[in-house]
């Protein structure tokens, strides 16, 4: 592969699934996992199946929930989808990601 | 974790196979998408799969991270903790093996006793509703319970109101021939009510009916269902059978359901039937029990007895007016004062047993602790958060300790087992020990809270600190504030170990004064055993005292016998039935003590005559009728100041009949007066006692008492042999020495002085090992020390009496804690001693020699070792 890949910062795979799917609406783990590459421009090594155990935390914590639906295969699967807590946790996680993007923002502006 | 969490978890351990599915189904969608995406990029579809695999990652490793997930981390976390603790276990064998040891001793103990606890006074009596069957005295004077006569038992039947049933027992013993030799069995006749009374029903036929109380005793009895399994084989047509007692045939109308008469010595029951005589008789030979109306208050029912026992006592004299009825609750009765409060010691003994096996875990919990810190600090430092590491520490004491309870109920079970027997005679036949579920129960809450004493400290001892001081710690040689709280538990040890002992010596030392009890008799050398005369083969007493007369001369010209005697109670024991005594121009009757007796028994027994003269061969039925005295009755007779005076007197005295209604009080002359003998256990007043010439006054029921020269054995055959010749179809009972019986009689007080002697023993022997451990602690972390002195001219001599200073100064504090446990502990035993103070010097003084003994022998090996140690290679290692 050309373009130089990166791992997703450590701590921010929850932000990221959450955030894809406030925009994108209800989608499928394998749709989470496309989209997360697609808007990083395939600049993100993302082992796609790293993403059904965030998926599984999340819905544990209660920030977003699961139905069943049908892929485009024909195979029932479950689709994902934000909830009203999911929306402020990700408020949360944007904040705290902008908190740490603006620390280490300075750090650099110093030097 | 949230609890929204913990419920999908919960919910995930429930739904583990269906999940799983989901998740496979879950992963295969993913691929098939990725897949159908690379074939549309225009890839192979050998590349497409392979590209779609290659971007999910491992897929084991996702579904592992999946499961992660939805499981329990705690689970998980005392699962690995408990693997951990168990191979860390294995690790150290000797460690283990010890810790297991003494909680197995202290758990062990503690089960066994809760079971007797538990079976004696925790458990309601196995009959219905016990709380409402009574016994029920008369009571002479206070504090003296009495057997009751037939008149008075009618009189009770007919006045009193408060009793569903009331009903008299008297126990016989008769001769079974059920095909070979003849076997002896244990009987009770009683009323019709009796079944009634103790709420037990007829498994097969039917109990007695009113018809029964009537007239000449019927040849009818009802078996227990031990006794229809046992002698009787089960046997289905049993109600056809007509078994042979005292070689009349009798038939069996009932087998009583299974139930606590099973564990009864009675074998089976037959009608009490009373006649003329007896109805009219002032002999006291009758226990009373009845059912209680419901809801009828035991203190009210006593009140209104004390109406009936008045009404039924115009006639009576003066002194038995004074009496009363006293009626007590069955438990009450099985359950003695003294029976509760032996056993509450003996609980509380090992109680404290538990506690210093505890001392001495939580000790060597310490130590391995100290040991193990450098582990712990590294562990710490690698992340594990103070809780872990306390959880991991306390979940290895739970499995050390859950290992130890399980022994503990193995050697509990093997204690029950031995000791059951043992303790058949001092328990009441109701009670049942077993290792139940209940007992089980305790044993784990014993573990548990076990684990929690011991562990809690030292778990947060050991895990307290950080990596920076401990290593220091370590590094400096000394271990600081464990070393404080291994001494302070040490002493704690040597104090309880102290209270303890001492116990145990004041029980010892109450044994010790009972066995020097004055019984009057000489008990040595002399075996005894009983014998029944069925009526069948003895109808008159002519017949009886022909077999007494041949018995005795058989006896008589075996070689090893050097003397024989004959009577109707055994020596030592407590005669439960009385008879009047009157004396002429008296309406007053005494109450006395009825013993038949044959010439040679004075002598057998080396009973001293005082005045008079004893009983001869010359009382022979057709003699005039004489009796013969104990000082206790001389001395209550009237103007009698000394014993000569009472000799020659007339008296008339209440005698049971033997077979054939005869005059109920016949008179009969004072031939004698003798010394005392003791009758029945320690602290009973010596009761008035009127020594009847058997040869008058024959006895069915008769014991036989042979001085043995110098074997007993032998003189045990010689018996057997005798009473064979003269009747081979007469059932011998139990031969036993008169040093047993006077064991059985008065040492019952002081039964649990041997267990209290064991747990005391224990106690000591762990604090001695607590000890040991900690003054070889002390030593080996004071090597460096030590050495040092050493080189600079310390001589061996003052290196282990300086070390043997330091065991006995812990023991010194510790027994100064324990001499006040001690004093305050030892007066609930106060009731359990005999003729010793509860605050007996003596004993303090043993014990708390004994326990510097111990300290000076746990301190023994480690000051050999420090005064061993060379300076020059402890300097070298350490330095």
């Amino acid at each position: 592969m050309s373009k130089q890949q990166s791992e997703v910062p450590y701590g921010t795979l929850d932000l990221l699934v959450l955030r894809t799917l406030a925009v994108m609406g209800p989608l499928h783990g394998y749709a989470v996992a496309r989209r997360i590459e697609q808007v990083s421009g395939d600049t993100l090594q993302l082992s796609q199946g790293s993403v059904h155990p965030a998926l599984i935390r999340l819905e544990q914590e209660g920030w977003i929930q699961t139905e069943w639906g049908i892929s485009e295969t024909n195979r029932k699967v479950k689709v994902y989808s934000i909830t009203k807590a999911g929306r402020k946790q990700l408020l949360v996680e944007v904040a705290n990601w902008e908190k740490a993007t603006s620390l280490v923002a300075r750090f650099l502006e110093e030097s | 974790m949230t609890l929204r969490r913990t419920a999908h978890n919960l919910l995930a351990l429930l739904r583990k196979r269906r999940l799983e599915r989901e998740l496979e189904g879950e992963i295969e969608a993913h691929l098939e998408l990725a897949e159908r995406d690379a074939l549309a990029r225009g890839l192979s579809p050998e590349d497409a799969r392979r590209e779609a695999r290659l971007r999910f990652g491992g897929v084991e490793q996702v579904k592992e991270l999946h499961r992660e997930r939805r499981s329990f981390v705690w689970l998980e976390a005392l699962l690995r903790d408990l693997r951990y603790g168990l191979s860390s276990l294995a690790r150290s064998p000797g460690f283990t093996a010890s810790v297991v040891g003494v909680l197995a001793l202290g758990i062990g103990a503690n089960v066994a006793m809760f079971s007797i606890v538990d079976a004696v006074m925790l458990k309601p009596l196995p009959f219905a509703e016990p709380d409402r069957i009574v016994r029920v005295w008369e009571a002479p004077r206070p504090g003296v319970s009495n057997a009751t006569s037939a008149a008075n038992f009618l009189e009770w039947k007919r006045l009193a109101t408060d009793f569903e049933a009331l009903s008299a027992e008297q126990s016989i013993s008769v001769a079974l021939q059920n095909g070979g030799e003849p076997a002896r069995l244990n009987g009770k006749a009683v009323t019709s009510e009796y079944f009634r009374v103790f709420g037990t029903q007829a498994r097969l036929g039917r109990t007695f009916s009113a018809e029964e109380d009537q007239g000449t005793a019927a040849r009818v009895i009802v078996l227990s269902h031990a006794t229809w399994q046992n002698d009787f084989g089960a046997d289905p047509d049993i109600l056809t059978r007509r078994p042979m007692l005292d070689g009349e045939p009798y038939q069996v109308i009932g087998v009583l359901a299974p139930g606590a008469f099973d564990r009864d010595e009675t074998k089976f029951w037959k009608p009490l039937a009373f006649t003329p005589v007896e109805r009219e008789s002032k002999s006291h030979w009758l226990m009373v029990y009845g059912r209680l109306r419901e809801g009828a208050e035991l203190t009210q029912v006593n009140g209104r007895m004390q109406a009936v026992y008045a009404a039924t006592m115009e006639k009576a004299s003066e002194e038995d007016r004074q009496g009363a009825i006293v009626v007590e609750r069955l438990a009450r009765l099985l359950v003695g004062d003294n029976l509760q409060r032996s056993i509450s010691i003996a609980f509380g003994a090992v109680a404290l047993v538990l506690l210093i096996a505890c001392a001495n875990v939580a000790n060597l919990l310490l130590a391995k602790g100290a040991a193990r810190s450098k582990e712990l600090a590294v562990r710490s430092a690698l992340g594990a958060s103070r809780g872990r590491l306390v959880a991991q520490l306390l979940t290895e004491t739970l499995v050390l300790c859950l290992l130890g309870g399980a022994a503990g109920v193995v050697l509990a079970w093997t204690l029950i087992r031995v000791a059951t027997p043992a303790l058949k005679e001092a328990l009441p036949f109701t009670a049942e020990v077993t290792l139940d579920p209940r007992v089980l129960g305790f044993a784990g809450l014993v573990a548990l809270a076990v684990a929690l004493l011991t562990g809690t400290f030292p778990a947060l001892q050991t895990s307290f600190g950080s990596l920076a001081q401990t290593l220091n710690r370590a590094a400096r040689g000394s271990s600081g504030s464990h070393a404080l709280v291994r001494r302070a538990i040490v002493i704690g040890e040597v104090g309880l170990s102290l209270v303890l002992v001492c116990g145990a010596l004041l029980l010892l030392k109450s044994l010790l004064k009972l066995q020097q009890i004055e019984t009057g008799i000489r008990v040595e050398h002399v075996i005894t055993t009983s014998v029944d005369l069925p009526k069948s083969s003895y109808p008159t007493p002519e017949k009886a005292a022909q077999f007494y007369e041949a018995v005795a001369e058989r006896l008589r010209s075996v070689p090893g016998v050097s003397r024989v005697g004959m009577t109707s109670h055994m020596p030592l024991q407590w005669i439960g039935n009385g008879e009047a005594l009157q004396e002429p121009g008296e309406r007053n009757l005494v109450r006395v003590r009825l013993k038949r007796v044959d010439p040679g028994y004075f002598q057998t027994l080396g009973i001293p005559l005082l005045a008079g003269r004893g009983i001869t061969a010359r009382d022979t039925a057709s003699a005039p009728r004489v009796v013969v005295i104990n000082e206790a009755l001389a001395a209550r007779l009237k103007d009698v100041s000394r014993v000569q005076e009472a000799v020659g007197r007339k008296v008339r005295v209440s005698m049971p009949p033997f077979g054939e209604p005869t005059m109920s009080m016949p008179e009969v002359e004072i031939a004698g007066v003798i010394r005392g003998e003791r009758v029945g256990p320690p602290g009973m007043p010596d009761p008035a006692v009127v020594y009847v010439p058997l040869a008058q006054t024959p006895a069915t029921h008769v014991k036989l008492i042979v001085l043995a020269q110098t074997d007993v054995a032998a003189a045990v055959t010689a018996l057997r042999e005798a009473v064979r010749g003269v009747d081979a179809k007469l059932p011998l009972g139990e031969v036993v020495t008169l040093e047993q019986v006077r064991e059985r009689t008065l040492s019952g007080a002081s039964r649990p002085a041997w267990l209290i002697g064991v747990f005391a023993v224990i106690a000591a022997l762990l604090a001695g090992i607590g000890l040991y451990g900690v003054i070889s602690h002390t030593v080996s972390q004071r090597r460096r020390e030590i050495g040092i002195r050493m080189a600079l001219g310390a001589r061996s001599r003052d290196v282990l009496s300086q070390v043997l200073r330091n065991a006995v100064s812990l023991v010194c504090i510790g027994l100064g804690i324990g001499l006040l446990g001690a004093l305050a502990l030892t007066r609930v035993m106060k009731s359990l001693l005999y003729e010793v103070s509860p605050l007996d010097p003596l004993a303090f003084a043993a014990s708390c020699l004994a326990m510097v003994l111990v300290g000076l022998l746990a301190g023994w090996l480690p000051a050999h070792r420090a005064a061993g140690v060379d300076p020059v290679t402890t300097l070298r290692d350490e330095g």
